[in-house]
């Protein structure tokens, strides 16, 4: 005797054409027997119906398809394509007030960049510039949580098959005793050269704090100053009044992003004081 | 690829998916502009490409994921802020003009209820939704399209609809008195 439960559970897959055979045929023979799986079924199929026939969304306009007819003529008969113009009369006129703005700016610019230059003067890696505007994007609400919890070892998990690495976040404030400084608010996946990296949100003092990680082969931290602890190099930059720390271990690389008053890696005293690692972040403290 | 009639073959079945990669490049750009250079560039990178041999067994996935793989690549290299879509809707079908306009009138009610709610989704799920919902890809498919395993494809969708159907039945009474 087959459970509703389990044709229930089945159901989407039926719904999507992802069941064959056998049990294509169980889910048909007991919605045809149950009235209310039957119920719950045209509920889904009507629910699916409404989406799928607002299909096309967009049609692509016709000046659109004359340059791809173009792109195809020419260049799957072996014609090199002409590099495409990438709107170009748009880009020249944004490129020219640049140009202008830059000019008038460019005494506050020195400015700026005399006072926020870091030492070695190096520009933030790819991986950085990514992980400062992840952390922008998450708090206008443009990247929301695929999993929401508190829990190391279920965020943990949520990531595994998910990314090509895996993903094990430390609980540093029950292992130490230490009192709760920050919180794990929940992840998701963003992506990152052709792949997904990790995004780890956390809370401390009332403000968001990213973490993202992704494998050492995909990024390696550069740029910004290099702060030396123990077998660690990390990567400190200002990005748009961010603060981003990189650095590689084990494979992995991490980038962690806030606005913590505090320099970037003073914010991991913040959170690891009191902890086994006090030791390695000795060197991190300002001077 | 050999011989003209190839050529004309690839280029006429990689035109019937220009909607569909249109629509998809504005899923992921959401910006007309910049989903026309992308899928300028997608159709660039498949013509110099189409001598593959994996292009023909699957070319509508296979242009997806030449369009996926081509707007990550920009992403990584733009750091780009956030961008703001024009929604344009398509236009009126035959079938619609042929009804009763009562009819049609009520039916591009829901579609276009239907079609703001699927751009309110956060990024992950509309991705999802119109790779499976409207594009009508197979749960393998869009694991391919995305890189993720069919079981991250599962759960996705799953979370995507319930969010979608969270949206579309707080805007059920709107619709409900425009019925009327």
């Amino acid at each position: 005797m087959v459970k509703c439960e389990d044709i229930r559970g089945r159901l989407t897959l039926y719904l999507d054409n992802e069941l064959q055979g056998e049990e294509r045929g169980m889910v048909e023979a007991h919605l045809s027997d149950c009235e209310s799986c039957a119920a719950i079924f045209t509920r889904e199929l009507n629910f699916l119906n409404a989406v799928r026939e607002s299909a096309p969304l967009h049609v692509a306009p016709p000046e659109l398809r004359a340059k791809v007819q173009k792109i195809l003529s020419e260049g799957v008969s072996g014609v090199v394509p002409e590099t495409r113009p990438r709107r170009a009369s748009r880009v020249s006129w944004v490129l020219a007030a640049a140009a202008a703005l830059l000019l008038l700016l460019l005494p506050l610019l020195v400015w700026r960049f005399k006072q926020n230059t870091t030492p070695s003067g190096r520009a933030p890696s790819h991986f950085a510039l990514m992980a400062a505007d992840t952390h922008l994007r998450h708090m206008r609400g443009q990247l929301p949580l695929e999993i929401e919890s508190g829990n190391t070892q279920q965020i943990s998990s949520w990531f595994l098959n998910k990314v090509n690495f895996s993903v094990k976040l430390p609980n540093y404030q029950e292992s130490s005793g230490q009192d709760k400084l920050y919180t794990l608010e929940g992840a998701r996946l963003v992506g990152y050269q052709n792949d997904y990296a990790a995004y780890v949100a956390y809370r401390m003092k009332e403000r968001p704090i990213s973490l993202v990680i992704t494998s050492d082969s995909a990024s390696h931290p550069s740029g910004g100053e290099e702060i030396q602890a123990g077998e660690l190099t990390f990567h400190y930059n200002a990005i748009d009044g961010l603060k981003v720390l990189t650095w590689s271990d084990r494979g992995l690389t991490y980038a962690l992003v806030s606005d913590l008053e505090e320099r970037g890696q003073q914010s991991c005293i913040v959170c690891h004081e009191g902890t086994k690692d006090r030791d390695l972040l000795e060197p991190l403290k300002p001077h | 690829m050999d011989g003209l009639v190839e050529i004309v073959e690839f280029s006429q079945a990689a035109m019937e998916h220009i909607d569909a990669l249109y629509g998809y490049a504005l899923t992921l750009t959401r910006n007309v502009a910049e989903a026309e250079d992308l899928v300028q560039d997608t159709f660039l990178r498949a013509a110099s490409a189409a001598h593959q041999p994996d292009c023909n067994s699957n070319l509508k996935g296979w242009l997806f994921v030449i369009m996926r793989n081509a707007w990550l690549n920009e992403v990584r290299h733009k750091n780009c802020g956030p961008k703001f879509v024009d929604l344009e809707t398509g236009g009126q079908t035959e079938d619609q003009a042929q009804e009763n306009p009562h009819v049609v009138y009520l039916r591009k009610l829901e579609r276009e209820q239907v079609r703001h709610a699927i751009e309110s989704l956060p990024d992950a799920y509309r991705e999802i939704v119109v790779l499976r919902d409207i594009e009508g890809f197979t749960y393998q498919e869009i694991a391919t399209v995305l890189d993720c395993p069919a079981g991250t494809v599962m759960s996705r969708l799953g979370r995507a609809r319930g969010k979608l159907r969270k949206l579309l039945s707080t805007w059920q009474p709107k619709s409900r008195i425009k019925a009327v």
